[in-house]
C-alpha cells in the first residue's frame, strides 16, 4: 500500500505539494506514482525563474520503458529545483516525500484544487 | 480476439508483476524492477516465460532442401542437435521473421518464430512448399518456453534437468527439447516442453533461485547485445544486409529472396548500427537521428543501457562507425556517436 503522509497536499495527476512557511509550494511524486513509474532514470526539471500555468508540463521523469509528464499543480515561477535528482534519479523512488523533492514554486495565487490525503487516497485505491 | 494467458499468468501476477499487452499475449513487463531484473541476468540467473515465442514443427523426407530454401541458411550444413539463428525473406528480400531453426534429426525440424509472427510464418512456409515433401505443423499453442539466462544457469539447469547443453546445440528430454539459446548474450539455455508441464519446471526453477523476469529487462539486455527486435527493428522493409546480419546468409545455395540481396550486395545501402549517447538523457524508438544539422534517419530502439548508464540505440544509417550524430528528444539534441555493436 502507498505511503500517503497526512500534511501534505496532492493532485490528481499524482503530484505533492507541500505549503513552507514563507509561502512557497516543494512540489514532488507521489510515492504511488514512483511505484508505477518504476526505477526513475532521468528527470529534466524547469529553469529557475520560469513561470508555468496550473497544468503545465513543468518537468519529465523518465523510467527505462517510458517519459511521464510531470504537470505544474499551481501556477508560479520556479524558485528552486533538487539538482541532487540530476545525479541521482533514483531517490525519487527512494525518498519520493523527501529527498526526491522535484522543485520549489513561488505560487502567484492561492492554491486551489488541491487534495487532502483522504482523498488522494479514494483517488488511487 | 481476447488476450491469451500463459499457465504462468497467476504466478506472474502473484509475483507482483506488472502485465501488458503484447502481440495479443498478457505477458510480464517487470516483477521488481527492469534495472534489478537485467542486473540479475547479468550477474546471476534469471528466468523467462516466453510461451509466446511460436512452435512450428517441419517433418518429412525433405525437410532440409525445403529450409534451406526458405531461409537464409543451408541446412544441409547443420547436425542432428544443431541450432542456428537464421531469416526468413519475402522474395524482395525483406525479412518477414528472424528465427532459431533446431534439427532435431534431419527430418524433424522445428522453428521459433516471433509470437507476433507465427501465423504469417506459418502461411508463408505452407504457401512455399508446394514442391517439397513435407508437413508444417503450428503446435505453438501446445508448447512452453522459457528461458533461463546468466552466469549461473548453466549450474541451475544441471541441478533441475541434470543435463547440460552446449552454445546453439539442443538435447531432447522425453518430449522436452533444451537448447543453448537465448536472447541476452549471456550463458543460458531455453527449455521447450508440452504446455501442461511449464508450471513444474517454473516452480522448481526459481525455487532453486532464478529470478523472475519480465519483457521489459528482455528487451534491455537484448539491445546491450545488438540483437535484432522483430517488428521493430526489421519490419517489413528490411533486407538481411541491412540490418548488419550478413553472416547470416549462405550465399553458396537457393533460397527465396536471393536474387534481390545479391542485387543489394552491389550497391550503396544504409546499414542498422549503434548509436551511444554522451549525454545524459533516455532515447527512444522512433526519434530523430541528426548528422550535421540533417534529419538522417531515426531510431528503431532505443533505451537506457542498465550496465553502461548511457542511452544506446539502433537506426539504419548511411554513416561509419565513430561519426558524430545527435538525437532528437523532446526538442533537445542528445549528442552520441556511431559505434559497432554489440554495446557490451
Amino acid at each position: 500500500m502507498s505511503e500517503i503522509p497526512d500534511n501534505l497536499s496532492y493532485t490528481k495527476e499524482h503530484e505533492w505539494i507541500s505549503l513552507q512557511d514563507d509561502g512557497k509550494v516543494k512540489v514532488g511524486i507521489t510515492d504511488h506514482a514512483q511505484d508505477a513509474l518504476s526505477d526513475v532514470v532521468f528527470v529534466e526539471l524547469p529553469e529557475i525563474g520560469s513561470d508555468f500555468s496550473k497544468g503545465d508540463p513543468m518537468a519529465v521523469a523518465e523510467s527505462v520503458k517510458a517519459a511521464s509528464d510531470i504537470y505544474a499543480p499551481i501556477s508560479g515561477k520556479i524558485v528552486s529545483i533538487n539538482e541532487k535528482l540530476e545525479e541521482s534519479p533514483e531517490l525519487i523512488n527512494e525518498s519520493p516525500y523527501d529527498f526526491g523533492w522535484m522543485v520549489v514554486i513561488e505560487p502567484d495565487g492561492n492554491l486551489e484544487d488541491l487534495l487532502d490525503s483522504g482523498s488522494y487516497r479514494e483517488l488511487i485505491d | 480476439m481476447s488476450p491469451i494467458r500463459t499457465p504462468l499468468f497467476n504466478h506472474h501476477k502473484d509475483s507482483g508483476a506488472k502485465i501488458v499487452d503484447f502481440a495479443g499475449w498478457q505477458m510480464p513487463i517487470q516483477y521488481s524492477s527492469i534495472l534489478s531484473e537485467h542486473k540479475a541476468v547479468r550477474e546471476n540467473v534469471g528466468i523467462f516465460d516466453v510461451s509466446h515465442m511460436g512452435q512450428i514443427f517441419v517433418k518429412g523426407p525433405e525437410t532440409v532442401e525445403f529450409l534451406s530454401y526458405v531461409t537464409t541458411w543451408d541446412m544441409r550444413r547443420q547436425k542432428d542437435g544443431d541450432c542456428r539463428y537464421c531469416h526468413i525473406l519475402d522474395g524482395n528480400g525483406f525479412i518477414i521473421d528472424d528465427t532459431i531453426v533446431y534439427t532435431i534429426s534431419k527430418d524433424n525440424y522445428m522453428l521459433i518464430p516471433n509470437a507476433s509472427r507465427v501465423e504469417d510464418i506459418y502461411d508463408w512456409l505452407l504457401k512455399n512448399s508446394g514442391d517439397f515433401e513435407v508437413s508444417i505443423e503450428d503446435l505453438s499453442g501446445d508448447y512452453f518456453c522459457l528461458a533461463l539466462q546468466g552466469p549461473e544457469a548453466p549450474r541451475l539447469l544441471g541441478q533441475h534437468l541434470n543435463t547440460t547443453v552446449s552454445s546453439f546445440q539442443l538435447v531432447t528430454l522425453d518430449k522436452t527439447i533444451v537448447s543453448g539459446t537465448g536472447y541476452t548474450g549471456e550463458k543460458g539455455c531455453e527449455i521447450i516442453g508440452p504446455l501442461d508441464e511449464v508450471i513444474g519446471h517454473w516452480e522448481a526453477l526459481v525455487d532453486m533461485g532464478a529470478i523472475p523476469i519480465g519483457l521489459g529487462a528482455r528487451d534491455t539486455l537484448r539491445l546491450e547485445k545488438g540483437y535484432l527486435l522483430s517488428g521493430q527493428d526489421f519490419s517489413g522493409n528490411q533486407t538481411t544486409l541491412e540490418t548488419g546480419y550478413s553472416w547470416v546468409i549462405d550465399w553458396n545455395h537457393d533460397f527465396v529472396g536471393k536474387g534481390a540481396l545479391v542485387d543489394l550486395k552491389n550497391s550503396k545501402y544504409s546499414k542498422l548500427r549503434g548509436i551511444l549517447i554522451e549525454d545524459r538523457g533516455i532515447i527512444r524508438p522512433g526519434n530523430s537521428v541528426f548528422y550535421k544539422g540533417e534529419k538522417v534517419s531515426y531510431l528503431t530502439s532505443g533505451s537506457l543501457s542498465p550496465t553502461l548508464r548511457k542511452g544506446i540505440g539502433m537506426a539504419y544509417l548511411d554513416l561509419g562507425i565513430g561519426e558524430s550524430v545527435s538525437v532528437e528528444v523532446r526538442g533537445n539534441h542528445l549528442n552520441g556517436r556511431v559505434v559497432q555493436m554489440p554495446f557490451l
